[in-house]
């Protein structure tokens, strides 16, 4: 399903490589021009795919200097490519982990229709299985049915749930949500915030005013598989706003190769923490980077093309 | 080189393979960031320049230019539609006709269908003064026919639905039939967001409308999204047809609406890739989460925006 087709693409590519009796010149414009198109159409931001072009070419250039001949290129190019693609996922932050005990606030925040509201309730559901004492917050004033939506999904899973239709202020909503649950020693405290865009100052305002209020332990920001090449802007934007910790990738179950997630990961400079795969609520799967690159470029032991 | 140079200034210039190809690949790379579907910005560049090829410049015009007028002359074609649709004037004239001016509202999950809706049906109350009612056929998802219920509230217009419960098509009919008994100018209908590739629900979608045979059959779809835009429309087109009842005339998509427009900036390149890949017209573009914020696209905004 999800990236087999981008990863079938990439891995053709990397074996032709393999395949090929001579590298020369005019052989890696060719493989450079395939892989820019595999990513290109996967939805991979265009900067991301010049980068990792200039930089294999880059790199297979000093070779040649130092060589003078183009032996051993095969393996120059497959080690940069996974290199870079590793990198755009690569960060250095790690995803908050719950303990026990104590009343944690997360917070999920996203563009409008990305699947927020769907994923809390997939989270919670996650960590009820798990045998956690979770709590969803509804604060999303904003769009028709809201309320409804989640307390209708609350039901469905079980789960403690707190909203006001009546307040139109989201802040006093999330405030009292969580407050309540803290007393009564909730665990994980989920709070669902309405769809924004980052054009709108007064709907980023508002998020950092709930931010504020509530100062969750954990900002997780749900992006749409299918987004294409303004992800990045929208969750760079989200990320200056509001310190976006994690990152959910929604609507994988579809067609898209979701290789715009790629690219909102270097935006949020977030690890990605589930994939959401179908609208029923255990359609969520844990994400590993590792496994990611594997499947994306469908190879397997892929630590032997880590330079050390 | 020098005559070279030199002519691409003065014009009057027979364009060759070498002159055309770094330019198109300009413009190509311009698109997809752009947000244009990586083939649809390729195959488009490749029409543009077979047209070229051998032809001269005009005086005093360089090749970019030349290029570069080509790609809007190209681009004017694709956004103008061969079969214009206008909604309130087909509306008017079934009411004229004493019938029901029945609307279904397609696409994938979350891209703003019910919002899009209620935005039509205020636009046709207030420039026509019709009379609508609107029918919650989405009776999946958790809060659909709260969420409608809220959009008929503000509109103050009747709503049919039987919670979430019963079939989607059925319950569309027994909106039409309501429609026409009370006298309402307008139906309409919601439906149920789903993944393209999901055949179960694409059947479902197809017989709501084989047994409703709507007036309208509208596709949403989100500026936001990348390269999925091309293989959403043409299955979803295919899908009417496919599963269509045998010896019938299928329904297909008549228009597009564009949504989210507000949150790409100048990234408006999915309005190409979903017209390209099905030749239907952009019927309006959604420009915000209110009422008022539908509009009829402009050809020449959209195409100032994918060259900017
Ligand atoms: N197929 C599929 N659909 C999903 C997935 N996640 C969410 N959806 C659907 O996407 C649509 C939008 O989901 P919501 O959870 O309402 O999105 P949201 O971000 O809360 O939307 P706003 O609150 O309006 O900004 C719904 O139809 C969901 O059922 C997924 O992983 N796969
Ligand atoms: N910024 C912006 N947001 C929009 C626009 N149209 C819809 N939305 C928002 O997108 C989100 C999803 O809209 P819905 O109308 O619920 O989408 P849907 O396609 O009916 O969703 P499902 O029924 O769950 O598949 C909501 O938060 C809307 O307010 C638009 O033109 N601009
Ligand atoms: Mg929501
Ligand atoms: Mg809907």
């Amino acid at each position: 399903m999800v990236l087999a087709d981008l990863g079938s693409k990439l891995s053709q590519t990397l074996k032709k490589i393999t395949s090929a009796s001579k590298i020369d010149d005019v052989f890696l414009t060719e493989v450079l021009n395939e892989i820019t198109m595999a990513l290109l159409s996967a939805d991979v931001k265009f900067e991301h795919v010049a980068r990792l072009t200039t930089s294999v070419r880059t790199q297979v250039t000093l070779f040649m200097k130092k060589e003078g001949k183009y032996t051993n290129m095969k393996k120059i190019i497959r080690q940069t490519v996974v290199e870079e693609l590793t990198n755009i996922l690569n960060t250095e932050k790690t995803p908050y982990e719950f303990k026990r005990g104590k009343s944690q606030v997360v917070m999920f925040v996203g563009l409008q229709g990305a699947g927020k509201t769907t994923t809390t309730t997939k989270f919670a559901y996650h960590y009820i299985r798990k045998g956690w004492k979770v709590a969803l917050v509804c604060c999303d004033t904003w769009r028709a049915g809201a309320f409804d939506q989640l307390q209708q999904n609350a039901a469905k899973i079980r789960c403690a749930f707190y909203g006001n239709p009546k307040e139109k202020n989201p802040v006093t909503i999330a405030s009292e949500g969580v407050e309540i649950f803290k007393q009564e020693k909730y665990e994980i405290i989920i709070v669902d915030t309405s769809g924004r865009h980052m054009q709108e100052d007064k709907l980023f305002e508002e998020m950092k005013e709930i931010n504020e209020a509530i100062d969750p332990e954990e900002n997780v920001f749900v992006m749409d598989g299918s987004i294409g090449q303004a992800c990045y802007d929208q969750a760079l934007a989200f990320r200056s706003a509001v310190n976006v910790g994690s990152v959910i990738i929604t609507k994988l179950d579809g067609h898209a190769k979701g290789g715009g997630a790629l690219s909102a990961v270097a935006a949020t400079d977030s690890p990605i923490i589930f994939l959401g795969v179908g609208e029923t609520f255990d359609d969520l799967e844990p994400f590993e980077p590792k496994s990611f690159i594997k499947r994306l470029l469908g190879l397997g032991d892929i630590s032997s093309l880590f330079k050390t | 080189r020098f005559t070279n140079t030199l002519k691409t200034f003065t014009g009057n210039k027979e364009l060759t393979e070498e002159d055309l190809d770094p330019i198109m690949e300009e413009f190509s790379n311009g698109l997809m960031e752009k947000n244009v579907a990586q083939d649809i910005a390729v195959s488009l560049c490749e029409s543009i320049k077979k047209s070229l090829m051998k032809t001269k410049t005009e005086s005093f015009t360089t090749v970019k230019t030349t290029v570069k007028n080509a790609l809007i002359e190209s681009l004017k074609k694709i956004l103008t539609p061969k079969r214009k649709i206008d909604v309130l004037k087909d509306a008017l004239a079934a009411k004229k006709r004493g019938e029901p001016y029945k609307i279904v509202f397609i696409g994938v999950n979350g891209v703003g269908k019910s919002t899009t809706l209620s935005k039509v049906g205020y636009f046709l109350q207030k420039k026509g003064g019709l009379n609508l009612l609107l029918a919650a056929c989405d009776n999946f998802r958790a809060g659909a026919v709260e969420q409608l219920k809220v959009h008929a509230r503000n509109l103050q217009v009747p709503i049919h639905d039987k919670g979430y419960k019963g079939d989607p098509a059925f319950i569309a009919q027994e909106a039409i039939t309501k429609a026409k008994k009370a006298g309402h100018d307008v139906v309409l209908i919601d439906t149920a967001g789903r993944m393209q590739d999901n055949e179960p629900l694409m059947r479902a979608l197809a017989k709501l409308v084989h047994v409703n045979k709507p007036d309208l059959v509208l596709f949403v779809g989100e500026a936001l999204v990348g390269n999925d835009a091309t293989d959403q429309l043409t299955k979803f087109n295919q899908a009417l047809i496919d599963y269509s009842y045998q010896g019938s005339d299928p329904r297909t998509i008549d228009g597009i609406i564009l949504s989210k427009c507000d949150t790409v900036d100048d990234k408006i390149g999915a309005s190409i890739s979903m017209v390209y890949s099905t030749g239907k017209p952009i019927v309006f573009m959604g420009i915000g989460e209110k009422y008022k914020n539908l509009k009829k696209m402009n050809i020449n905004t959209v195409i100032n925006a994918l060259l900017s």
